[in-house]
């Protein structure tokens, strides 16, 4: 059974969020139709909310809630998923310049996987720092689609993708609580947990999907008279 | 007169298309006391790397508290009693704006709806985006 998810959201315990969980889940069920969501996956910035418990939310409003982290590294920023007990010991996710190699490679071996998101952004993309450096060893996957790139940065991620033959994945990078699921991944698979988020991850088998609606022209408007 | 009852989630505040100009622009920057060249001055702008002059970020925020208090009117009922904005990409005049919201959620107990604000340019890349607050007195 297909799984979709937005794997890139920030809530309330972002400092530059004002999302509450609960607002994104019952705006993910009044815009299921335009964006057919199965859950969410919470980035919070440096931070892993390891006693946050959303399941009350989860059977009010029938989506799923797993939990993951955006953390910073020299290499730009990056999604670890499968986040546990080990990886919390071994890194300082408040440290905004962790090693992105170390934490790529140590992320798996304690089970986690760990994603470069909007590869194609300024200064805290993958693409800028493959201009300067050696490419990453054992990426498996990058984000392709973000919700909040700018014109450009979207195809310079895709370019990564074609060039170092990596998996793609989507998400919203919402801040706001009208854009959670703009971007999206779908999996073939089934998914129901962190676990099998982190096994799906690594299997390859998804794609990004873009929710994003197709604006008409804005049309030329007027100025506003001023005195 | 807005009332509590009259607010939905999903609503929309706009969008509002309104042409900018770097008349106004400078206009605002001068009367607000900000006159930096970034804001009157292309050159002056350009030395400082930015494409032009661009928008104060104050005249953005009361450009979006328009948006909010044009939706609630003015015939009281309502106030807008809090917007916070994130400065995304900086806003240049001569351009064509679109100003837009949505009303994400509500406290019944509070009787305020919190909104989704932003500001698109022609390309539809959201240069500023917020969240404000507003208190309904029944």
């Amino acid at each position: 059974m297909a799984t979709t998810l937005d794997l890139h959201t920030h809530s309330e315990a972002s400092e530059d969020s004002r999302a509450p969980v609960e607002a994104y889940l019952n705006w993910i069920r009044l815009r299921h139709a335009e964006r057919p969501l199965d859950g969410i996956v919470l980035t919070e910035h440096r931070q892993f909310n390891r006693d946050a418990d959303y399941r009350h939310l989860e059977d009010k409003f029938g989506v799923m809630v797993l939990r993951a982290s955006e953390v910073e590294t020299n290499y730009g920023h990056v999604l670890v998923y499968g986040v546990n007990e080990d990886m919390l010991r071994r890194f300082d996710f408040a440290n905004i310049r962790l090693d992105a190699q170390e934490l790529i490679d140590e992320v798996v071996k304690m089970g986690g996987l760990a994603v470069p998101c909007h590869p194609g952004r300024p200064n805290i993309g993958l693409y800028e720092h493959y201009e300067k450096r050696p490419p990453l060893e054992n990426v498996v996957a990058v984000e392709v689609l973000n919700g909040g790139s700018r014109k450009g940065e979207d195809e310079r991620s895709a370019e990564l993708v074609r060039r170092y033959g990596y998996s793609a994945v989507g998400g919203s990078d919402s801040h706001l609580v009208s854009l959670i699921g703009l971007c999206a991944t779908r999996f073939a698979g089934a998914i129901r947990s962190v676990d099998d988020l982190v096994r799906e991850l690594k299997s390859g088998d998804y794609e990004p999907v873009d929710f994003r609606p197709r604006r008409k022209p804005v049309p030329h408007a007027e100025a506003v008279q001023t005195r | 007169m807005k009332t509590f009852a009259d607010v939905h989630i999903g609503d929309t505040l706009g969008p509002v298309h309104q042409f900018v100009s770097k008349d106004q622009c400078r206009k605002y920057a001068n009367s607000a006391g900000l006159p930096a060249a970034r804001f009157t001055d292309d050159e002056g702008a350009r030395k400082e790397g930015l494409p032009g002059i661009i928008l104060p970020g104050n005249m953005s925020l009361g450009l979006l508290s328009k948006l909010v208090t044009d939706w609630i009117g003015y015939d009281g009922g309502a106030r807008m009693i809090r917007l916070s904005t994130t400065y995304r990409v900086p806003v240049q005049p001569d351009h064509t704006l679109t100003f837009q919201g949505f009303i994400t959620h509500t406290t019944e107990a509070e009787r305020r709806a919190e909104i989704d604000v932003w500001i698109e340019n022609e390309e539809a890349e959201r240069l500023v985006t917020g969240t404000a607050t507003v208190q309904f007195d029944k």
